[in-house]
């Protein structure tokens, strides 16, 4: 999506966004935050997004201090941005309720601010001092414990402090930034024609929707169409991924509620599921196959072949959650745990799986141009309980209509060709916006140009940098043995928030 | 004086070669056939022995804030199991009675318990502080259960102890099959939560917030963890036993059979509980936390059906 960048000033901003975000007792509002970033570190972007009529609006704001008051204090949704644009860029959110480092961590130098481009102002302190400094709970039988960065399982590294009075949780503090490799810089520096090998490598199970994210953003810089065949095949690529990622997940609530049974099938479908992938791509986990431009050839009989495979999954795919969605100990295990409340989930912004376990319409398949979306996207899968049930609800609800998805996908698939090209440079000055409905949630790419047509500034906004704050919030007053399984049915990706 | 026969020495060589050797096989088993539940083949049945060869030519890692408590409690528990297993009337092959009185039994195993609690509280990990709590909050819920199951056995048999009662030549409980039944499945009920199984506990989760047993044994390695996965292994043996033995004696055939076929049909009847507590675990999940005393109520429940039946046949 083609994208302006309007100029105001910060008290346009608040006053746009008290309207924008304004919710009435009946009714919260349609419009939704992207992101907040910064371009250069002198002024911030707000993204903000109307999914009703699928456009979105990018205001920037030239900042004078360095600094601007806190926007999460009546926005709660900026409040994970605000602690990014500070480690990123130095500018400070004053006021922000609780502000910490969230990305880099105590090793790095005091003013060092990676994605900044003007000088710091004389005066500049950073009164963090990269110290992380974790709520603390008070009073008599209340303790601390610490879990991670290294966890047991072959997982990505994150620092859960849990404040326990008891069994229960009081407070659940989580520390990110392990992984961070500088994804957002580097995608800066290489060339924009190869710029997706780097895109893809964002969130490694998440390969397949950041090439895609990215491709729609370059395209909407460069104002060009891909071909039919091409939305197509990209659109299918997308179910796959999710299909693969879903599975996995239906198992591990399976592996932490104690049912090895449905954990070990689930092991091997998903393995069939990659292996759809492998069919269409060459790589199991879709790598290299979405570049802005179009996709990689696929044959008719790779796309016959799929159609039989997603014919046999579903076949296998049936006694599994059957066994699953059956089993009463297994429903009640899972039953008001973890509970997240529709209005906390809007005001914090969730999106993806968590949203929708919560009701909220937050499907970017039905609001955003990605393939052959809108058009031919399955109805949203709603559940209202947001608890841990209606989260693996709506993954099994999603795994079935992409299992019918990629079926009448690759039917209706045109011939023709993959690929269009492309022009050798980027346009100067410009802003591309990619948004796709990821396994997790809505992912987002937005791409600004300098005067000389190269890529400036690259953010990403993955679905699970929207969605962290949620396990605090759903596990408070839980037990302590409920938090794995209320992480897994979240199951939010740690590189996609650390980048 | 005891007389020294060829029969005795040999008598006493297989009882203590079973206890020796049988624990680690019975996990085996229960892993086999879990694995097998889930299409997979699984590793060796002899896979605990192989384990445990591995942890014992390990180097061992000690926290420095532990004390000698730490260092000792596996080798304390492994003692008191072995003693237990000489006084439990776990097999009916048992070549020397030494009074095994029934509080002597139960309180040996809450033993081993008070020691394991200690040293995982001694290591001041928080993981060992919450898997103690919770196995001595499970501890308090199932004792009366154990307590009340064998004490009806006692009672009818007018002995506390446990070596007589299970002797199969005592006439005032030859005709108890209920007794003896509801017994046995109340002890195994108890044995699950006991022996830190599922739904209580799952021994197989590498998530440590949802640890009960395996919560307080995070710091133990090498040959100390050896001993502690051995005592545990044993501890399962002389549970599963005292159930199964239970369950032996409601079957009125094996009162009138011979010393070896009984000898057979207890080991052989460990092994089908042991698979037995398999194909619960793979058809039962985990239970939250909250929910367990529900479980435990049915083996509490069963106990007390047995002290009904026991009073009934007092009042006679």
């Amino acid at each position: 999506m083609k994208l302006e960048r309007q100029q105001i000033s910060f008290q346009q901003l608040q006053e746009k966004l008290n309207h924008a975000l304004a919710k009435t007792p009946n009714k919260t509002s349609d419009t939704r935050v992207g992101l907040l970033t910064s371009i250069t570190g002198g002024e911030i972007a707000t993204l903000m997004l109307s999914p009703k009529d699928g456009t979105a609006e990018l205001m920037v704001t030239a900042l004078e201090h360095n600094k601007f008051p806190s926007l999460s204090t009546r926005h709660a949704q900026f409040h994970w941005f605000e602690r990014a644009l500070f480690d990123f860029f130095g500018i400070v959110p004053e006021g922000h309720p609780r502000f910490k480092h969230l990305l880099l961590h105590d090793q790095y130098p005091q003013d060092f601010f990676p994605l900044r481009k003007i000088a710091l102002p004389d005066d500049f302190k950073n009164h963090l001092a990269r110290r992380y400094e974790y709520l603390e709970v008070k009073g008599e039988g209340v303790y601390e414990l610490p879990v991670g960065p290294i966890h047991a399982g072959v997982i990505e590294p994150g620092h859960f402090r849990f404040s326990c009075f008891g069994e229960t949780i009081v407070n659940l503090e989580i520390r990110l930034g392990w992984v961070h490799r500088g994804v957002e810089k580097r995608l800066t520096e290489v060339p924009w024609q190869k710029a997706h090998f780097v895109a893809e490598a964002a969130a490694s199970d998440t390969a397949l929707a950041n090439a895609f994210a990215h491709a729609i953003a370059i395209e909407s810089i460069l104002d060009i169409a891909v071909t039919e065949r091409a939305e197509y095949l990209r659109t299918i690529a997308l179910e796959i991924e999710r299909l693969a990622v879903h599975i996995i997940d239906v198992g591990g609530i399976g592996t932490d509620i104690g049912l090895l049974g449905v954990s070990s099938a689930m092991g091997r479908l998903r393995g069939k599921a990659l292996g759809l992938a492998d069919l269409l791509s060459g790589s199991r986990f879709l790598r290299g196959f979405i570049f802005p431009g179009g996709v990689r050839p696929v044959s008719e009989r790779k796309l016959s072949e799929i159609k039989a495979g997603v014919i046999a999954l579903k076949k296998d795919l049936t006694p599994v959650i059957q066994i699953l969605s059956e089993n009463q100990m297994a429903t009640e295990r899972m039953k008001d745990i973890g509970k997240l409340s529709k209005s906390l989930a809007h005001e914090f912004g969730m999106v993806g799986i968590i949203g929708k376990a919560c009701g909220l319409e937050c499907d970017t398949r039905q609001q955003f141009k990605q393939g052959k979306y809108p058009e031919l996207a399955p109805q949203t899968v709603l559940e209202s309980g947001g608890d841990i049930l209606a989260r693996t609800a709506v993954r099994i609800g999603e795994i079935w209509s992409s299992l019918d998805t990629i079926e009448k996908l690759v039917d209706a698939c045109p011939h023709g060709e993959e690929k269009v090209a492309l022009p050798d440079k980027l346009p100067a000055n410009a802003t591309g916006l990619g948004i796709v409905e990821a396994t997790r949630g809505e992912l987002i790419h937005l791409i600004f140009t300098d005067e000389e047509g190269k890529i400036c500034r690259y953010a990403i906004k993955d679905p699970s940098f929207d969605n962290w704050t949620a396990i605090s919030i759903a596990i408070r007053d839980n037990l302590i043995a409920d938090f794995p399984l209320c992480n897994k049915s979240m199951a939010l990706s740690y590189s996609g928030n650390d980048l | 004086m005891i007389a020294i026969n060829t029969e005795a020495i040999l008598e006493t060589l297989a009882f203590v070669a079973t206890f020796l050797l049988l624990p680690p096989l019975l996990v085996g088993i229960i892993r086999k056939t879990k694995a097998r539940f889930q299409n997979r083949i699984g590793a060796p049945l002899l896979q605990p022995y192989f384990d445990l060869m591995k942890l014992m030519s390990k180097g061992e890692t000690i926290s420095k804030h532990t004390s000698w408590i730490f260092r000792s409690t596996a080798a304390i528990n492994v003692s008191l199991l072995i003693i237990l297993a000489f006084l439990a009337p776990w097999t009916s092959l048992r070549p020397f009675n030494l009074g095994a009185d029934l509080f002597l039994v139960i309180y040996l195993l809450a033993l081993t318990r008070f020691f394991t609690v200690l040293s995982a509280l001694d290591a001041g990990s928080a993981f060992g502080g919450f898997g103690a709590s919770r196995e001595v909050t499970l501890a308090l819920l199932v004792e009366p259960a154990v307590i009340l199951c064998l004490a009806a056995i006692g009672s009818v048999s007018q002995t506390s102890d446990l070596g007589v009662a299970f002797s199969f030549n005592n006439v005032s409980l030859i005709n108890q099959p209920g007794l003896w039944f509801i017994a046995g499945c109340g002890l195994f009920l108890a044995s699950l939560v006991e022996l830190s199984r599922m739904p209580a506990d799952d021994p197989t989760t590498h998530l440590e917030l949802t640890m009960v047993h395996e919560a307080m044994i995070l710091e133990n390695s090498a040959a100390n963890l050896a001993l502690v996965e051995y005592s545990h292994f044993l501890k399962i043996l002389i549970l599963l036993g005292i159930s199964s033995q239970c369950l032996l004696h409601a079957i009125p055939f094996f009162w009138h059979t011979s010393q070896l076929i009984l000898a057979l049909a207890s080991i052989l009847s460990i092994m089908i509980l042991a698979a037995s507590i398999a194909i619960i675990e793979s058809v039962a999940v985990k239970l939250r936390w909250t929910k367990l005393p529900e479980f435990i109520a049915y083996s509490v429940a069963m106990s007390i059906f047995c002290v009904f039946i026991a009073l009934s046949k007092n009042l006679n």
